[in-house]
């Protein structure tokens, strides 16, 4: 059947996709379909439409027996489902999911022709149209044929509301014949239509789901190089070149756009649709041309908007991974043709050349520990209980220098025994992964474990929640197994065991989620304590998981940006809270937040908690 | 001793050179007429009598000596500062670093580091002959349209760096510069990163200027840009760090954001000027 | 075409120059190294004429082993082959660089039809490396250059002066210098790193004959460390800039 042999085409485009490379846990991936696939977790973050939906899938978990009943009723229109057929509570639970189901599709039809949500701009509308339509037809089938059947005495464990139906069919007309045939109709109907349309998301999500990351949430997956030529992957030109997980992902889009909507190079003028990017690399996977994707079914400015802060995959209900998308889509302009925004240029030649993306000679990286008795580490020296890794920002910008400053002196006042590795200290790499140089930041990520190894490092605590991602989730891959944890994580656990005390003052202080530390490595809370511990908290609206990004990730930091600027609209948030400090917890956070401060003119003051925290203490 | 220096006329390296050379000995400067022919030119210097022979440390005059000192065997210092016996100072990374060396043989063949020394009058010049011997020589000048005051000339460079943030962020730099009658400069990064062409990189490798003044707007400081930048009298940095290097060799600085200093400075100047 | 570029290891120095204690050498130790930026137009020439009219690109340095990797990067960028005349590390001056070098062209097979070089090197800078191998081997030699336009028999090049570009001709093979400005050098691909990897590089020991610009020793000069005169912070220094500009007579 036809069924069969698109069904055949789908798993052959994802066997044959390039094999992916992650640590998986299975208690969390099955804890994952629990809740996202069976408990709709991610849809009900939007009530309404969550509601909509849940009803429409638990309905369709729950009516699938009733396709079963069908087929044998066409057979014989005198038999019936064994057991289950006889079951009244099943043919009560039919009539109440029908109602559901159908409750759900009048919902989905008023969202989508009365309030027409901006996030399903560049969705196929009308595609949606006829699957609810085909919905609500196999449903209404399907409690007429109930009610039809009841009334000719075919189907006596009927629900109430098929009884109450049943009242309009006599017994002897072969109504329920027609209406049987009516819902198999759509059934086949349906069936046939599944795997050509976004509707194959039935079958395919539960799967994606199950092979969504559960461990190191921030890692991007390695590229190898000391492969012959011929095998060598560059990440994705074409949708040869897609991973399974990425066709996964292609085939489980569902258009609904809340990707589109979190977006915060979308939500400023952007042309960068996650949503927009997850159906062109569908269609060319689809379509198996050959062509390259960019160019195609993805414009090619839209990858270079993206910050890589997670959102979209935060908000997508289907667990679609688009980083690894966009990355893998920069990796092959980066690396192959060596095409990309001519102002990342200067950046990519100084992380290589000068180890470090603001060029600056790596001699000069511990300066900013002069006179503060940090202890810099040479080779041989005996390790420390904590690797201090101050980051290339913390080292070169003014601006993010001060948290360096005051951290050393924090954990100094603590008595916690750290070092630093100063002009050893080579950027970890990340603005290169992000960019898609992949190989640049292996060589990166090779030097720094061989430099952390050879020192006998074993716990490393980071400023910079890139350095700290890098270290604790990505530097693994490459033989650097050490325990990572970022600043605001140890000082509050000084703070909580008494070695520091901080005094709370009155000042309102809404603190702003790094997205690699709030989104990709689950740290919230800990920022928290440190802010409570010093100020009065007050909330974003945009925070925790659904923190807004400052726009510097994705190698944004070096990057020009078109349309409105991500951190302006960000410090007009913070701004709302009356909150007169906007601290954070990342040197990024701080240089972007800062600049927008001074671009719109707000009455913020942006400081690490680090730093909010040691004036504190000196009060 | 007796010393030949090589000038222009009208170039003002050339008579900081022969100031120089005076302090060497007797000098005769001497130029030569025709197109530009350094191979055949550098002949006829070679085979004056001389116990030095000098030139101002400008394209042409380290060309020049180059040729010389291939002709005749002999060591060439470049960009010399000064000069003791057969022990020369001369400059290295375009300023930045000084090297002593001893330049063994003679004649002396040396070049003399652009505004290090100070201008002399040239005197009476000679000009000497130079048969063309078919090696290259200058077949025709363009003129450029370009329009604008060249870098090079400019009495007053208006310069941006990487703390401009992008090629739009250049208007206030270039609105600057126009009110003051001045040209735009950059670093050697925002023309790497496509904001700026290679003719405004002012550097090492970009142009040397000699303006007035030089004002450097988020520009840190490397030592590549200030060998471009060192001929300027004066020197303002506009800047966010005070720890950038450049404030090490500014004369001036104001600290801050240059995207609310800039604008404030043309808006006062152009209350100033009514 | 048969291009050789000769290129120079220097390293990417930053804002200070700090200097060994025995004041001969810049300390390199946490550097990171490139090679001379005019250097660098010249393979990206190379590699376009010879992408353009078919030949081979060859660069060679004269400098210490680790100088292999400026080498590889030229390689990845598109040159075919790579010489090292590898030296100790110590410093070389112009005249037993120039004939190093015409020794390694003299022991060639087959002749080059273009030598180019730096104008100077970043470092040393001494403006004279091209032009000694010029004069070693009989060929003319054009400096300065910003354009570049080879035929079959001829290169006609263009050089820069303040506003306006003398235009030069000299008959192949001839020597030229060129300077940074003359394109744009390209970004190496990865395929093309790792097929440096395999090219071809030849690495022959030299040492050097006695200096004849001898190196005494190396010093920071005294300009660095001045101490500039704070005018103001802000937007709020604005009317200070601009009375500083009246006196000047600036504005």
């Amino acid at each position: 059947m036809s069924v069969l042999r698109r069904g055949v085409f789908l798993y052959g485009l994802v066997a044959h996709a390039v094999p992916n490379d992650r640590p998986q846990d299975r208690p969390r991936q099955a804890r994952a379909e629990l809740e996202i696939v069976l408990g709709q977790r991610k849809l009900l973050q939007r009530l309404v439409p969550g509601l909509m939906h849940a009803f429409i899938f638990w309905g369709f978990i729950v009516l699938v027996p009733t396709i079963l009943m069908a087929m044998v009723a066409a057979v014989d229109g005198r038999a019936e489902l064994p057991w289950l057929g006889h079951q009244e509570w099943f043919g009560w639970l039919s009539d109440v999911f029908c109602v559901l189901v159908l409750a759900g599709v009048a919902t989905a039809l008023v969202i989508r022709k009365v309030v027409r949500p901006e996030r399903f701009r560049g969705s196929h509308l009308g595609e949606a149209d006829f699957i609810l339509f085909m919905i609500a037809g196999v449903v209404t089938t399907l409690l007429f044929w109930h009610a039809s059947a009841y009334a000719a005495g075919l189907y006596p464990a009927a629900g109430s509301l098929s009884r109450a139906m049943a009242g309009a069919f006599s017994p002897d007309t072969n109504a329920d014949r027609f209406f049987l045939w009516a819902h198999l109709v759509f059934i086949f109907t349906f069936l046939w239509y599944i795997p050509r349309s976004k509707h194959l998301h039935i079958a395919v999500a539960p799967l994606n789901v199950w092979f969504a990351r559960t461990r190191a949430g921030g890692r991007l997956e390695p590229l190898r190089f000391d492969l012959p030529e011929d095998e060598l992957r560059f990440g994705v030109a074409t949708a040869a070149d897609l991973t399974q997980k990425e066709v996964l992902d292609a085939l489980s889009c569902t258009e609904c756009g809340r990707c589109q909507d979190a977006c915060p190079a979308y939500a400023t003028g952007k042309i960068l649709s996650p949503k927009l990017v997850i159906m062109g690399v569908r269609d060319e996977a689809l379509a198996q041309s050959g062509d390259p994707i960019l160019g195609h079914g993805v414009p090619e400015e839209m990858i270079w908007d993206c910050v890589t802060c997670g959102a979209c995959v935060e908000a997508c209900p289907v667990s679609i991974e688009h980083i690894d998308h966009i990355v893998d889509l920069r990796r092959s302009r980066v690396m192959v043709e060596a095409e990309f925004p001519a102002e990342a240029e200067p950046m990519l030649r100084d992380v290589e050349r000068a180890a470090n993306p603001w060029g600056k000679p790596q001699s000069e990286r511990a300066d900013w520990a002069a006179g503060l008795g940090v202890r810099v580490l040479e080779p041989g020296d005996p390790a420390p209980e904590y690797l201090y890794w101050v980051g290339c920002a913390a080292s070169f910008d003014e601006r993010a220098r001060t948290s360096a400053e005051a951290t050393a002196r924090l954990l100094q006042k603590a008595g916690v025994e750290f070092a630093i590795l100063g002009p050893r200290e080579a950027c970890t790499g990340d603005p290169a992964r992000r960019m898609g140089n992949e190989y640049v930041f292996q060589s990166y990520a090779e030097q720094n474990v061989s430099t952390l190894n050879e020192q006998g490092v074993t716990k490393i605590v980071a400023s910079c929640p890139h350095c700290f991602n890098t270290l604790a989730n990505e530097y693994p891959d490459f033989g650097g197994a050490y325990e990572v944890v970022h600043h605001s994580e140890l000082l509050a656990r000084l703070v909580r065991e008494g070695r520091l005390a901080a005094k709370a003052d009155a000042r309102p202080i809404t603190y702003h989620d790094s997205c690699y530390l709030a989104r990709h490595n689950d740290v919230r809370m800990e920022p928290r304590e440190l802010v409570a511990a010093v100020g009065q908290p007050v909330e974003m609206q945009r925070s925790g998981k659904q923190t807004f990004c400052c726009g510097a990730g994705g190698a944004h930091m070096w990057m020009e940006e078109r349309g409105r600027p991500i951190n302006a609209e960000r410090v007009r948030e913070a701004a709302e809270t009356g909150a007169e400090t906007l601290a954070v917890a990342c040197p990024f956070c701080t240089v972007m937040l800062d600049d927008g401060v001074r671009e719109t003119g707000a009455e913020l003051r942006v400081a690490d908690v680090s730093t909010l925290l040691a004036e504190s203490l000196e009060a | 001793m007796k010393v030949v220096c090589f000038v222009e006329a009208g170039d003002d390296l050339s008579a900081q050179a022969v100031g120089f050379a005076r302090s060497l000995g007797e000098v005769r400067a001497v130029a030569f007429d025709g197109a530009y022919q350094p191979a055949a030119w550098a002949k006829t210097l070679a085979a004056q009598d001389a116990d030095a022979i000098v030139a101002a440390g400008s394209d042409r005059g380290n060309e020049l000596l180059a040729h010389v000192g291939a002709l005749v065997g002999q060591p060439v210092a470049a960009n010399v500062t000064a000069i003791a016996g057969d022990v020369v100072t001369r400059q290295r990374w375009g300023g930045s670093l000084l090297e002593e060396a001893r330049l063994h043989g003679s004649p002396q063949l040396l070049t003399v580091a652009p505004h290090t020394q100070p201008a002399a009058e040239l005197g009476e010049v000679e000009t000497l002959l130079a048969e063309d011997d078919g090696s290259p020589k200058v077949l025709e000048r363009i003129e450029e349209s370009s329009g604008g005051i060249s870098l090079r000339d400019a009495k007053v460079v208006v310069s941006g760096g990487r703390g401009v943030g992008s090629a739009e962020g250049f208007a206030i730099i270039e609105e600057l510069a126009g009110l003051l009658g001045g040209a735009v400069g950059c670093s050697r990064v925002v023309t790497s990163a496509g904001w700026r062409p290679h003719t405004d990189q002012v550097g090492q490798t970009g142009t040397k200027i000699s303006a007035d003044l030089y004002v450097a707007c988020g520009i840190s400081g490397a030592t590549q840009h200030i060998a471009g930048a060192k001929g300027a009298k004066r020197i303002l940095a506009i800047n966010s760090d005070p720890e950038a290097p450049i404030l090490a060799v500014a004369d001036y600085a104001v600290l801050g954001d240059l995207h609310e200093i800039v604008p404030a400075i043309s808006t006062e100047l152009r209350r100033v000027s009514g | 075409m048969r291009i050789l570029v000769c290129v120079k290891r220097v390293p990417i120095t930053g804002g200070k120059m700090v200097l060994t204690a025995d004041a001969q050498a810049l300390e390199t130790k946490h550097l990171g190294f490139t090679i001379s930026p005019h250097e660098e137009c010249a393979v990206e020439e190379a590699v376009r004429i010879v992408e353009a009219a078919g030949g081979e690109v060859v660069v060679l340095t004269l400098g210490p082993g680790e100088a292999e990797e400026q080498l590889r990067d030229c390689l990845a960028i598109g040159a075919d082959r790579g010489i090292l005349l590898e030296t100790a590390g110590e410093d070389w001056d112009a005249q037993a660089t120039a004939a190093a070098i015409v020794e390694a062209v003299r022991g060639e097979t087959e002749a080059f039809d273009l030598l180019l070089f730096g104008n100077e090197s970043a470092d040393a800078g001494g403006y004279q490396v091209g032009i000694r191998v010029a004069h070693a081997l009989g060929l003319p030699v054009v400096t300065g250059l910003k354009k570049i336009e080879p035929g079959e028999a001829r290169v006609r090049c263009e050089r820069d002066v303040g506003g306006a570009r003398d235009v030069y001709e000299a008959p192949l093979p001839a020597v030229l210098t060129v300077l940074e400005g003359l394109n744009l050098p390209r970004y190496p691909s990865v395929p093309g790193r790792l097929r440096a990897k395999q090219k071809p590089l030849a690495r022959t020991p030299v040492s050097p004959a006695g200096a004849q610009l001898e190196k005494l020793r190396l010093s920071v000069p005294a300009g660095q460390g001045k101490e500039a005169e704070i005018l103001g912070e802000g937007a709020a220094a604005a009317p200070r800039v601009v009375a500083l500009l009246q006196e000047l007579g600036v504005a």
